[in-house]
């Protein structure tokens, strides 16, 4: 399972769609792609830009843009916001230190134009490590129940060992199947 | 430049550092032949800009004796400054019946990726493809 076999499983009714990954540096983001292709994960630098992967099934493509996290780059994301069909929010479960920093820009993330009403998706990733908050745990925090314009879920993850990982993905394609077939798009 | 087994995610080629005399010279991959037997196939570009780019965007054909038989155009928009960059892509097999064979192949494919900000070209590299 991976990528391509997520690709297939898309409605082609539009012939791109776009992916946006996000979160704190050191989240995890770029593990959980690589994880995806079954690509090694033992030598990952920081992304210091983006990484994309643009995968493409008969004439359909997708896109999956993953932004590096750190605060100087932070104020970039922005221009990477346009036609994104679903976000995917990754955050450390065990960076408790930091886990207001990634709700506030979570937060901010929502509060955007141009993604509003688009699906996101949120990895409560490292769910490996003994230290990680459950994914109710970081639910309540994060009050992620005040989420109401747009459909979320949270999903428990680890990028090292693949958990959730699928789960998590094939809750993505079928948020932009529903979209392409006029549902939550066509609500506004 | 690299490619891979996309099942697999196994190395099958990789080309060192692309410098200035990229524009002049056409570069040379040797990839081992069972690459046509992979059902996808992984080609990253990684790249590294000082500068802000406002409209970055690349022009991929891959011609098979002068004829262009596969075209990827692709916008990244937004450069940022000082940043290291990547593009996976993945392509899939045309399916065995139209899978050509090695021997036709070899040293008759190139692929050639232009870079550019909106309409200025900034960089292109060409690389010839051969079997073994
Ligand atoms: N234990 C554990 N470590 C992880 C997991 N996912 C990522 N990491 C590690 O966290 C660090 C940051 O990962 P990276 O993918 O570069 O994060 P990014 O900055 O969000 O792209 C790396 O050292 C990874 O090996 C996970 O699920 N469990």
């Amino acid at each position: 399972m991976g990528l391509l076999t997520l690709l297939r499983k898309l409605k082609r009714s539009d012939q791109e769609a776009r992916i946006l990954v996000l979160g704190l540096d050191n989240a995890g983001k770029t593990t959980i792609l690589k994880k995806l292709s079954e690509e090694d994960i033992t030598h990952i630098m920081p992304t210091q830009g983006f990484n994309i992967k643009s995968l493409m099934h008969e004439d359909f493509k997708l896109n999956v843009w993953d932004i590096g996290g750190q605060k100087s780059i932070r104020p970039y994301w922005r221009n990477y916001f346009d036609q994104t069909d679903a976000l995917i929010y990754v955050i450390d479960s065990a960076d408790r230190r930091r886990m207001d920093e990634t709700g506030v820009e979570l937060g901010q993330l929502l509060e955007e134009e141009k993604l509003a009403g688009i699906p996101v998706l949120i990895f409560a990733n490292k769910q490996d490590l003994l230290s990680a908050l459950s994914s109710d745990e970081i639910s309540q925090g994060l009050n992620l129940h005040t989420i109401r314009d747009r459909t979320w879920f949270i999903q428990a993850a680890s990028a090292k060992t693949g958990e959730g990982l699928q789960e998590g993905m094939e809750w993505v394609v079928s948020q932009i199947n529903d979209g392409a077939g006029g549902g939550a798009e066509s609500k506004n | 430049m690299d490619m891979r087994d996309a099942d697999t995610a196994r190395l099958l080629w990789e080309s060192g550092e692309w410098g200035k005399d990229m524009y002049h010279h056409e570069l040379k991959a040797t990839v081992p032949r069972r690459i046509l037997e992979c059902s996808a196939v992984s080609r990253e570009i990684n790249f590294t800009s000082q500068e802000e780019i406002r409209q970055f965007r690349l022009e991929q054909r891959v011609f098979l004796a002068g004829a262009c038989i596969e075209e990827w155009f692709f916008d990244f928009g937004f450069v940022i400054p000082g940043s290291t960059n990547s593009w996976q892509q993945t392509i899939e097999s045309a399916g065995e019946d139209r899978m050509l064979a090695a021997e036709d192949l070899s040293g008759r494919m190139t692929i050639e990726t232009t870079f550019l900000d909106g309409r200025t070209m900034l960089f292109k590299t060409l690389v010839r493809i051969f079997y073994e």
